[in-house]
């Protein structure tokens, strides 16, 4: 007699033994593909940087407050980590620039530029470069300390020519320890969201010695160009303009329109 | 089948199903993060689930996918078509994990609303590389998004049978765009080859397993059947059935199932009332012709579903002339009670 063709039914408590013997190869050849997968996956990524976002770490840091051309905090080098930068960028949180946040406080408690002041928030750091997000907004504010009025601008030093330099436009807050990666096509969503809301946006070039150097990105007379080059961020990009470095960050002052996309 | 509402009709097979099924998402999220850690320890803890979320997603997509043609070409996977919608499910909720954390990343805590942002981030709409992808992704997450949450038969039968099957057919319209997702978005940051090499091997292993059975089904429908007499056509032989078993016939646009069983010949209409299953690769048990995808049952001179079932299927005249079976292919109405043909001794 003819043996009968096996037949599955889904709403039986077995199944016949001839499909649980393929659906079982089926599913250990997926067991046996999906670690060989990953690690190729895995395997071919580009690398992350060691940047730092100290999420759920306060910090407070204490030092001069420079309102322009971006909101700077010039600590103590002694208060900073060696490797980093004692001129630290200021924030907001989210995806928002700190000027809104000081200028509230200032409506609040007078004009801080020069002052020295206590604040607090969550530090982001790498490549030198040290950025304080004011994570609290207002309440960022610790301490006004009324002993020593500054000169408001007291570090600006060297002016040179910048001319069809290529690199990336970023939004600090996210390259420098927030986001992995911080740049390139996959980030540009939120490093346009990012400079949109007011975070300075940052040009990412590298030098002769093959280091990342960054600048501050401004208009020619030192105005904000954030809404001008929205659509040239996380693209490879070519600049030229006039650099200057003041409180610890490199400037480049530039006219928007001049910025040339990169076909690759 | 079940005549009332219940979530989910539990039974062995299914619990195994969805233990071995989560079992492995789990498995793989253990070994995608050792290895990260591994091989990227400076990756964040956001990345990474941003990143196992959308490989995960992706790779029970092509399962889901390749599951349909493997069952048209041999019936022993059908185990894993029976409870296709909990894959279903269980990948949009991982898909749904990447988009809502992709879109709280990139897009939230900004000066205007997460889902405005990603229409508005990024306007390159005429430049394939610096297409803005993530749009991509949000309209194959929403298009996830209905068939998951109409992935139940209260809704298949409350849409119809056909419209539900049209709905879900949307999965192909998903996972083209999906491609162009991963191809015009993480693709273009990840440039080494073998990424390239996986996107396209995962396409052809789609491709090719719906092109190789569609070609075995047309071969079935295309075979042509010569009018005899009185609108009868022949159109096998006693013993090209198996007892208990049935047959597809394509006859004038009408697609028949055959079966033989307990000295008796009948036909009903070939699609399951249910999923559009292909009755004819069915079987009769407990007297009842039984769909291969979901076990729905149906009486074979009837076409009708057991008490209390409520669903029909047009039923259609058979004769048997010495050993060869004849269909009139014109159907009669749902239900309609036929005599089987019997089969002399």
């Amino acid at each position: 007699m003819k043996k009968e063709k096996p037949f599955y039914v889904g709403w039986q408590e077995e199944m016949p033994k001839e499909h649980k013997s393929t659906v079982k190869k089926f599913i250990i050849l997926i067991f046996i593909a999906l670690p060989i997968l990953a690690f190729s996956i895995i395997y071919a990524q580009r690398g992350f940087n060691n940047h730092q976002f100290e999420l759920g770490k306060s910090t407070e840091l204490t030092g001069i407050y420079h309102s322009s051309p971006v909101p700077v905090l010039e600590v103590l080098k002694t208060e900073m980590k060696p490797d980093l930068s004692n001129y630290v960028m200021l924030v907001g949180y989210g995806k928002l620039g700190a000027e809104g946040i000081m200028e509230d406080i200032e409506a609040l408690k007078g004009d801080l530029d020069g002052k020295r002041v206590t604040l607090k928030g969550t530090m982001i750091y790498g490549d030198g470069k040290a950025v304080l997000e004011l994570t609290k907004k207002t309440n960022s504010l610790i301490t006004i300390h009324k002993d020593v009025i500054y000169p408001i601008v007291a570090n600006k030093i060297l002016s040179s020519n910048f001319d069809n330099v290529v690199g990336e436009i970023v939004d600090p807050k996210c390259y420098f320890g927030v986001m992995k990666p911080g740049e390139g096509k996959i980030h540009k969503s939120c490093a346009t969201r990012c400079i949109s809301g007011g975070i300075p946006p940052v040009f990412k070039t590298r030098n002769f010695q093959n280091e990342n150097e960054y600048f501050i990105l401004l208009g020619e007379k030192g105005e904000k160009i954030n809404r001008q080059i929205l659509d040239k961020i996380a693209e490879k990009v070519s600049i030229s303009g006039r650099t200057e470095f003041l409180n610890g960050w490199n400037y480049l002052y530039i006219n928007p329109e001049t910025i040339k996309l990169i076909e690759e | 089948m079940s005549l009332n509402y219940t979530a989910v009709g539990w039974n062995k097979q299914k619990k195994q199903y969805v233990k071995i099924l989560w079992l492995g998402i789990l498995a793989f999220l253990i070994v995608f993060a050792a290895l990260q850690f591994l091989l990227h320890p400076n990756i964040s803890v956001e990345t990474l689930i941003i990143r196992w979320s959308a490989i995960t997603a992706f790779i029970l997509l092509h399962i889901i996918l390749v599951i349909g043609p493997l069952c048209r070409l041999n019936d022993r996977y059908l185990p894993l078509l029976y409870n296709r919608r909990h894959l279903g499910v269980s990948m949009f909720l991982i898909a749904a994990i990447h988009g809502v954390f992709g879109t709280i990343q990139f897009h939230a805590l900004g000066d205007v609303n997460p889902i405005v942002s990603i229409f508005t981030s990024n306007q390159n709409y005429l430049e394939i590389s610096n297409f803005p992808f993530q749009i991509l992704g949000f309209c194959a997450l929403i298009i996830f998004f209905l068939m998951a949450i109409s992935s139940h038969d209260f809704w298949l039968k409350n849409l119809s049978p056909k419209f539900w099957k049209a709905m879900h057919m949307l999965v192909y319209v998903a996972y083209g765009l999906i491609i162009l997702h991963v191809a015009t978005g993480a693709l273009q940051y990840e440039t080494h080859l073998i990424y390239w090499i996986i996107l396209i091997a995962g396409f052809l292993l789609v491709a090719s397993l719906h092109i190789v059975s569609g070609i075995k089904e047309r071969g079935n429908l295309r075979k042509t059947y010569q009018l005899q007499e009185e609108g009868f056509y022949e159109v096998c032989s006693l013993s090209d059935l198996e007892e208990n078993c049935g047959k597809s016939v394509f006859i004038n646009a009408e697609n028949i199932a055959i079966f033989k069983y307990n000295g008796k010949v009948s036909a009903v209409n070939n699609i399951c009332k249910h999923q559009m299953g292909p009755i004819g690769e069915g079987k009769i048990i407990d007297d009842c012709i039984t769909c291969p995808w979901h076990g729905y049952q149906y009486m074979p001179e009837n076409g009708q579903s057991p008490p209390p079932f409520k669903e029909e299927l047009s039923t259609y005249n058979v004769r048997l002339l010495k050993d060869k079976i004849w269909v009139n292919p014109s159907p009669l109405p749902e239900g309609t009670l036929v005599k089987a043909a019997k089969i002399d001794i």
